[in-house]
């Protein structure tokens, strides 16, 4: 059980369009071992995302269980999601959604300030993450002043700053050009392979799950099929 | 997967227990500090400059009207209290009773029912708990026309008894300044000073060489009957009235005999009484006791205190009004908050949604926006407070100088800043701010996330 960060049992999520309803998931069981690097393919529309915004705890499944360190994560009760979210996890966008006022240090520092820490800890240990997504000449530019790839070597220093069990990614590499996309997954599997960090990547691309220790592909809200 | 469900189940009610306590400690851990808090609305606050000022203006200006209102109340309200209790609230006023003008009588002067005899003055004179018993009589009325005779010139003058022994009727009276010899003592008899008016009119510039001189006050009937009144000057008093008018002033005795002639009546004292009655009692018991007496005897009886409890009462309820009229301001203002807030809301709404992501929980939104909303409130509250303050200091020197320019006797800070009122100001103003930023706070706090981050 120790080995398993992640564990989904019938996972299933229903949303209303209009009067129809849409089911992105029906019953999808994931299993991902501490230290593992897991790619999320499939087709868009197959529902790849609503996995990840659900183990993440932004959206609330329908139906199924999460499990995360072998607990269960109760979808109903907003402070324990908020949480999951806070301890946990750690997302990095596609667009990056970092704060444009803030600097990159100021960014990377945020999750923490909603953890009550100190903001000479917090800014010590922005420092620290930036400087090992290579920004440590960054620390005060904004994300204006940052290209896409080293906006979301900030995103990833932000994701981690809260030391979270596990990093969930969605297409990050769908803004940026090839060369920059390889160079963002290599320090993903960097910090995969140096730092034992769990990874979850959603990603169409299969130069992108390339980098992945195992592949799972999702068609129509259902596991389809494993690599790896 | 039968094994790994079963595996799950079992581990789930191992660890269900754990999980429980693990949900406590979760929704008890550290939460966001005060001063993030209030940096963070500050920085939020900041880059909205416009935003904030405009949404702020409305507040500044119901705080600034309220501050100046109620300012305005507390400062009459203390210059009355000041000046009745330099006065005394142990003095009170006694008025002879007149019967009610009617059809039948609304053309001779008006019977007198209860009088305020010498012998009522003597029996106040008498009494322990009285400190000093003044009687008045009135030289006004009936067509008297008075003058003043310094050798061989007169001039016409306005003769009263001079209020200022006991600012009783005057309270906010400036006391006189004498420019040459003494005033009159409070039993004064045969003597008289004028004020410089008076002796302006009649050419004198030398006001120390007419002391001690011989003078007369004449009075003259309609049928040209002629009567003088020698007193001797004693003192010199700079025009206090705003009219310039010549003045003289005498004691209460010299007064009653100037009236009785004029009456053709030397009983007139006997039998009209004195106009009226102050007596100090020496303290505020023994003021009740005598007014109690003094009522019973069917006088009509005024005490200072009473007075001023009316006028404390009157300026209360002029305050409230005043004061709501600021309210229905900062009701208008709470509106513009509100709305500020809103668009705020809808404006931040990919930042909610990112702040959510990385850990920020609907009570964090929701306090910040709540802060934001107080803190306009207060920014608006200190403006409007030092506005307020402003208005009433300008104000005031406006009103000054303008008693100055009409010459009345009148001075004071009539709008007094206290620091209750600061406080109430401010308090009132970021209470408005964040009751204003309740429902857009709890509309930020309850915003999806996933929505929030697709938001453009």
């Amino acid at each position: 059980m120790d080995d398993v960060v992640v564990r989904t049992v019938g996972l299933a999520r229903r949303y209303k369009m209009g009067d129809a309803f849409v089911d992105a998931l029906q019953g999808v069981d994931l299993e991902i071992a501490r230290g593992e690097f897991v790619a999320l393919v499939g087709p868009s529309g197959s529902g790849k995302s609503t996995v990840l915004n659900l183990i993440g705890g932004l959206d609330r499944p329908t139906a199924g269980e999460i499990w995360i360190d072998g607990k269960e994560l109760s979808a109903s009760d907003e402070k324990a999601l908020t949480h999951h979210r806070r301890q946990h996890v750690g997302f990095v966008f596609q667009s990056f959604n970092l704060l444009p006022r803030l600097t990159a240090e100021e960014n990377v520092a945020l999750p923490l300030m909603f953890s009550g820490i100190p903001e000479k800890e917090r800014r010590a240990r922005a420092r620290e993450l930036l400087e090992r997504v290579g920004l440590a000449e960054r620390l005060t530019h904004r994300p204006t002043q940052l290209s896409g790839g080293e906006q979301q070597r900030v995103a990833i220093a932000r994701a981690l700053v809260g030391q979270p069990a596990l990093l969930l990614a969605d297409e990050p590499t769908g803004n940026l050009d090839t060369t920059t996309g390889v160079e963002i997954m290599r320090l993903l599997k960097e910090l995969n392979q140096e730092h034992g960090l769990t990874l979850l990547v959603v990603t169409h691309d299969p130069e992108v799950a390339a980098f992945a220790d195992r592949v799972v592909r999702l068609r129509d809200g259902q596991v389809n099929g494993f690599r790896g | 997967m039968p094994t790994g469900s079963c595996a799950c189940v079992t581990g789930k009610s191992t660890d269900l227990g754990d999980e429980t306590d693990e949900s406590t400690d979760g929704t008890a851990l550290a939460d966001m500090t005060l001063r993030d808090l209030a940096q963070t609305a500050l920085g939020n606050l900041g880059r909205h400059k416009v935003h904030t000022g405009l949404s702020a203006v409305g507040v500044t200006v119901g705080i600034l009207t309220i501050v100046t209102m109620v300012s305005l109340g507390i400062g009459v309200q203390r210059e009355i209290v000041q000046a009745f209790t330099s006065v005394g609230l142990e003095t009170i006023e006694v008025r002879p009773v007149t019967e009610e003008r009617t059809v039948f009588n609304q053309f001779t002067d008006p019977q007198r029912l209860v009088i305020i005899t010498p012998d009522l003055v003597e029996e106040m004179r008498a009494r322990d708990d009285v400190v000093y018993v003044r009687p008045r009589v009135f030289l006004s009325g009936g067509g008297m026309r008075v003058y003043l005779r310094i050798g061989s010139e007169t001039v016409e003058v306005r003769v009263s008894e001079p209020v200022w022994w006991d600012s009783a009727n005057d309270p906010f009276a400036k006391p006189p300044e004498m420019v040459a010899g003494e005033n009159l003592a409070a039993d004064a008899q045969g003597q008289i000073i004028v004020n410089t008016s008076t002796l302006e009119k009649l050419g004198y510039d030398a006001f120390e060489t007419l002391i001690g001189q011989e003078v007369a006050l004449v009075l003259v009937t309609p049928r040209s009957d002629r009567q003088e009144f020698p007193l001797r000057l004693v003192g010199v008093v700079d025009t206090h009235t705003g009219t310039n008018y010549p003045g003289a002033y005498i004691g209460v005795a010299d007064a009653a005999a100037l009236k009785a002639w004029w009456y053709n009546d030397p009983d007139l004292l006997e039998r009209n009484g004195y106009d009226s009655l102050t007596v100090k009692a020496a303290s505020l018991n023994d003021a009740a006791q005598i007014v109690a007496l003094l009522e019973e005897r069917g006088f009509r009886v005024e005490s200072l205190k009473t007075t001023l409890d009316i006028a404390n009462r009157t300026l209360s309820i002029m305050q409230t009004m005043l004061g709501s009229i600021g309210g229905l301001a900062l009701f208008v203002a709470a509106i513009g908050i509100a709305n500020t807030m809103i668009m705020s809301v809808y404006e931040r709404t990919r930042e909610i949604g990112i702040l959510k992501a990385v850990g920020a929980s609907p009570g964090n939104i929701r306090l910040l926006f709540v802060v934001e909303a107080a803190l306009i409130g207060l920014l608006g509250g200190i403006v409007g407070m030092i506005g307020g303050w402003l208005l009433g200091l300008g104000l005031n020197a406006g009103i000054l100088t303008y008693f100055d320019y009409m010459d009345v006797p009148l001075r004071g800070t009539f709008f007094f800043v206290t620091g209750w009122l600061v406080a109430l100001a401010l308090g009132f103003a970021t209470v408005v701010g964040l009751l204003a930023g309740l429902y857009p706070a709890a509309r930020a706090a309850r915003l999806d996330p996933l929505e929030a981050l697709r938001h453009e």
